[in-house]
């Protein structure tokens, strides 16, 4: 127990401090690697809380997703080094303020709330990822197959978001480039 | 145990509260999706505290785990393909420069 609560401590404060890092450093490729490793932390934090399957996933996803990130960090920016020290922010008071207020509210209800008594054992993993599947293709497959439409509908529009649209006047450029 | 679960939560907590933070303080599109990103991350592990302290013989608390990661994911992809859009419409990614999406 003293373990799972050590390693889940540490975890959590590599996961908070990777997320600070994410704001503090004025590079963007370094904001989006920050980002990989706060999640990364998350996903350990799922192992140490014995949810393997769900930590393997979120480490892979987070990985992929993050690296992708850093390419579009680099095309996107003027400044993707950050050796600019470009400032990128605004209304800054305000955010601090919300990032307070909302960490410090769901702090007090975590600590004043009564929770009912906890579960000291975890189902072993491979009876997890077992009664995992049985729910998606059980009492589930609706909100499954709801999140698969979900995907594709986010993919087609973000293809479609992202073709250049064809104006005459362009077009008419392509045909006569003089 | 409850420490346990109450460390998880209040972790949870500060990634919301720092993600709330880098969604209104940042001008570029791609640090605002950063900051709805630790906002995520912050409620997936509630989620997955919840289902392994409190209920871990209902296996719709997982569920709802992949639910948030396919909206993780989602959220990345509609993203980038407006950040694309923009980029190529207004060279520029940057928010404070959309005031003209103002209705």
């Amino acid at each position: 127990m003293y373990a799972q609560a050590f390693f889940v401590a540490v975890f959590g404060l590599a996961a908070i401090g990777f997320g600070v890092w994410v704001f503090r450093t004025s590079s963007m490729v370094r904001s989006a690697l920050a980002l990989l490793f706060s999640q990364t932390a998350v996903g350990c934090m799922f192992l140490a809380m014995q949810t393997e399957f769900l930590g393997v996933l979120q480490i892979m996803m987070m990985a992929t997703e993050m690296s992708i990130m850093a390419i579009f960090m680099v095309m996107f920016m003027m400044d993707p080094g950050g050796m600019g020290g470009m400032d990128m922010t605004h209304q800054k008071r305000f955010s601090i303020g919300a990032g307070v207020v909302a960490a410090g509210v769901a702090i007090a209800v975590a600590v004043l709330a009564d929770w009912a008594p906890v579960s000291a054992e975890a189902p072993a993993a491979a009876m997890q990822t077992r009664e995992l599947g049985r729910e998606l293709l059980g009492r589930s497959m609706m909100i499954f197959e709801t999140a698969g439409i979900t995907i594709l509908t986010a993919m087609i529009a973000a293809t479609a978001a992202a073709i250049p649209v064809q104006t005459p006047a362009h077009s008419d450029e392509k045909e006569n480039p003089e | 145990m409850t420490a346990v679960l109450i460390v998880a939560l209040v972790t949870g907590a500060i990634l919301f509260g720092i993600g709330v933070y880098g969604a209104l303080s940042q001008t570029n599109l791609v640090m605002i999706m950063m900051g709805v990103e630790l906002i995520l991350a912050g409620a997936l592990v509630n989620l997955v505290a919840f289902w392994r302290f409190l209920h871990p013989e209902s296996y719709s608390g997982q569920m709802f785990v992949l639910v948030v990661m396919t909206v993780m994911a989602l959220e990345m992809a509609v993203g980038f393909g407006v950040a694309i859009a923009r980029f190529r419409s207004r060279g520029s990614v940057e928010m404070e420069e959309a005031e003209d999406l103002k209705g």
